[in-house]
């Protein structure tokens, strides 16, 4: 399994990367590394030309601040836009947590209403609750159905509500925190090799079957057969995990 | 009436100093306010001589807040100040409560209070300070706090209403709190020497890289930390050129760090115009300066020197990583790192991976690892490729092996959040036992 090696489009670095999303890059280098994947981080930012886009075998975007949205809105809307979704139809593995994930919605429903339009990749919406709704804030922990056996755990700090659409599923039921919406239990969304979700944590030093699994995939669409990832050492992964679930179920006591 | 209050406050802080409740520094005023929420109010419309300087920012205000104190007193004047992270407005109303009289009548000239980010603007409705010091915004506690330009756009809402009787002493190397200048008469820049900037790249913990006036990317020719530097925006030339600039040999620094640099300065420039104190003057009165407990305060157990650099927050704690990289030289470093995630540490985790452990690569001998999120710290330093990570649940256990890894004389630097400092100094100085 020698001389393999992927691209990782890291989309707007320098913008969206408010919650430790840079966690996730962190993630994707160490355990490729470990298993002699030369993997290449492209930056792709304001200032970059938007086909580096194409040059992705895993594409990853993070969360931003109010105002970096905005102009990351601008410049997914007039340039990179189409190439994003290009490679997503085209089943390019992905991951984009919370802002990011957003954005390639459909649309965005703004507190007093007005509309503002998603990328309209996924078949999800969001809007922001009325102001007496509280912003979900907190531990946040779901089961997937690709890893049926264990729990996915994050930290979410989010205000708009996100209701997926029939084209999308969830990526996972919630067991504790809020989620999309804090009504359905959804929490995420999977559309074909995209994942969509509000963890932050990040969500892949946390989760490395996560990480894993969109290593696989980037393999698998790059060199076209399955290729599987040797076990190497999660003890420090497992016990952190355990850390945060232990407290979750004194609370629920 | 507020005499009352004057009276039961206390009476509250006595008997909670007594009992040991621990909350002696909030509840007194937690108290007053309920029975009359302008009580702050009252009690300085009694006491018109008090002069007040409010410190607020992320990082710097304790050690800022302190350095200030320090300066006074040697100056003979009486001060006072709220207790460390006693800084909403409760901890305000009770320093007021055990400063004064029960008559309500306060007998010192100045009081110095630092602020909390969020409770600032509450606290300016009450209280129109001589002076007021912004050190600097970065990301901190997002899940309490909230957004960093959330906050910065409530701060000018805010200083804005006592715009014409505050002079503002506020960090121009900083975009955000550079553009507050435009809607402030009486406003004083600080910033550090040029030569002491050095980066022309940016780090993972920045904040306010995009132009505060037309959101247009800034252009950075000098870097200090974070986000803080010489910059200017291409597209509407907002610029901060109107920072003055301490020359870095005209004073004598009693604490590490550019962070320090950036809060001594700040009390300089701040003692230049209002008591038109000289460098040479400065310089004798800051000389014997000693930290804040947790902030580059030395203690030493077992014949160890720990070594502790107190840091919630990606700013402060790459910060304390050059400081440690300059200080370490060509030695290795024992590190002893602790997260906890409680209230006053902020419970999201997700932070200490904006954190640039780049800075000490190859610079670590080992990590011994501890509290209650102490495995997260422990994949955030195993992702960086470290090595020798050890992990220990609990912290006694933690010390013994860390006692037992190094010999007498050594130096171990100590990395904790706030609630770990305090945990760990109780034991280090022999006030918590296992």
């Amino acid at each position: 399994m020698s001389n393999l090696s992927l691209n990782l489009v890291w989309l707007y670095p320098d913008l969206m990367n408010t919650y430790g999303d840079r966690g996730n890059i962190l993630a994707f280098l160490y355990r490729a590394k470990k298993r002699k994947i030369d993997l290449k981080i492209i930056t792709v930012s304001l200032k970059d030309s938007s086909d580096l886009i194409l040059q992705a075998d895993i594409l990853f975007m993070g969360g931003a601040q109010d105002t970096q949205q905005e102009i990351v809105n601008k410049d997914l809307f007039s340039k990179k836009g189409r190439f994003l979704k290009e490679m997503i139809e085209k089943d390019i593995p992905g991951l984009y947590i919370c802002g990011g994930y957003q954005f390639l919605g459909r649309f965005y429903k703004t507190s007093d209403g007005k509309i503002l339009p998603g990328l309209e990749i996924f078949d999800i919406y969001t809007e922001s609750p009325k102001t007496q709704a509280k912003r979900l804030i907190g531990d946040l922990i779901i089961k997937s159905k690709l890893f049926p056996n264990r729990y996915l755990v994050g930290f979410e700090n989010h205000n708009g509500r996100t209701y997926l659409g029939k084209k999308v599923s969830p990526l996972g039921k919630v067991i504790f925190g809020g989620g999309n919406n804090g009504k359905d239990q959804t929490e995420g969304m999977i559309y074909k090799n995209s994942i969509g979700s509000y963890m932050h944590g990040p969500i892949l030093p946390k989760n490395p079957e996560l990480t894993d699994f969109l290593i696989e995939k980037a393999l698998e669409i790059k060199y076209k057969k399955k290729i599987k990832l040797k076990k190497i050492d999660d003890g420090f992964e497992k016990k952190a995990k355990k850390q945060v679930l232990k407290k979750i179920k004194i609370k629920f006591k | 009436m507020i005499n009352l209050l004057i009276i039961l406050g206390k009476v509250v802080e006595f008997f909670s100093k007594k009992l040991k409740l621990g909350s002696g520094s909030t509840w007194p005023g937690h108290l007053a306010l309920f029975f009359d929420k302008d009580f702050v109010k009252k009690v300085l419309k009694k006491n018109p001589h008090l002069k007040i300087i409010i410190v607020a920012g992320t990082n710097g205000k304790t050690t800022t807040v302190s350095l200030i104190k320090h300066i006074l007193k040697k100056l003979n004047y009486k001060v006072f100040s709220n207790n460390e992270g006693a800084n909403l407005l409760n901890g305000v109303a009770s320093a007021l409560i055990k400063n004064s009289f029960i008559n309500g009548k306060i007998d010192y000239d100045y009081a110095v209070f630092e602020a909390d980010e969020f409770f600032l603007p509450v606290i300016l409705k009450e209280i129109i300070p001589e002076s007021l010091i912004i050190l600097n915004l970065f990301r901190d506690q997002l899940d309490r706090y909230g957004e960093v330009n959330t906050i910065a756009k409530k701060w000018l809402y805010a200083l804005k209403t006592i715009n014409n009787k505050t002079n503002f002493f506020i960090n121009g190397d900083d975009p955000q709190l550079y553009a507050f200048g435009r809607h402030l008469s009486r406003v004083f820049f600080f910033g550090i020497d040029q030569k002491l900037m050095k980066k022309n790249f940016l780090k993972n913990d920045i904040d306010s890289i995009f132009c505060p006036l037309c959101f247009q990317v800034l252009e950075y020719e000098k870097i200090s930390y974070s986000h803080l530097g010489k910059f200017s925006c291409q597209k509407c030339g907002f610029r901060n050129d109107k920072v003055f600039r301490i020359d870095k040999e005209k004073i004598s620094y009693p604490l590490l760090g550019l962070y320090n640099v950036y809060n001594i300065n700040g009390v300089y420039l701040f003692f230049e115009k209002i008591f038109s104190l000289e460098f040479f003057k400065f310089n004798q009165l800051i000389k014997d300066f000693s930290p804040s407990f947790g902030r580059q305060e030395k203690i030493v157990y077992q014949k160890r020197k720990f070594l502790f650099f107190l840091a919630k927050n990606p700013a402060g704690f790459n910060q304390n990583l050059e400081t440690i990289y300059f200080l370490l030289k060509k030695q290795k470093g024992k590190f002893f790192v602790i997260l906890n995630n409680r209230i006053p540490d902020g419970r999201d985790v997700s932070w200490i991976w904006d954190i640039d452990f780049s800075i000490i690569k190859n610079k670590a001998d080992f990590f011994v690892v501890a509290g209650d999120r102490g495995f997260d710290m422990a994949v955030r330093l195993k992702y960086e490729f470290f090595s020798k990570i050890e992990v220990y649940e609990n912290l006694f256990e933690a010390i013994k092996r860390i006692i037992f890894l190094t010999k007498e004389d050594d130096l171990i630097i100590v990395l904790p959040t706030y609630s770990a400092m305090i945990d760990l100094r109780k034991i280090l100085t022999g006030k918590k036992y296992e």
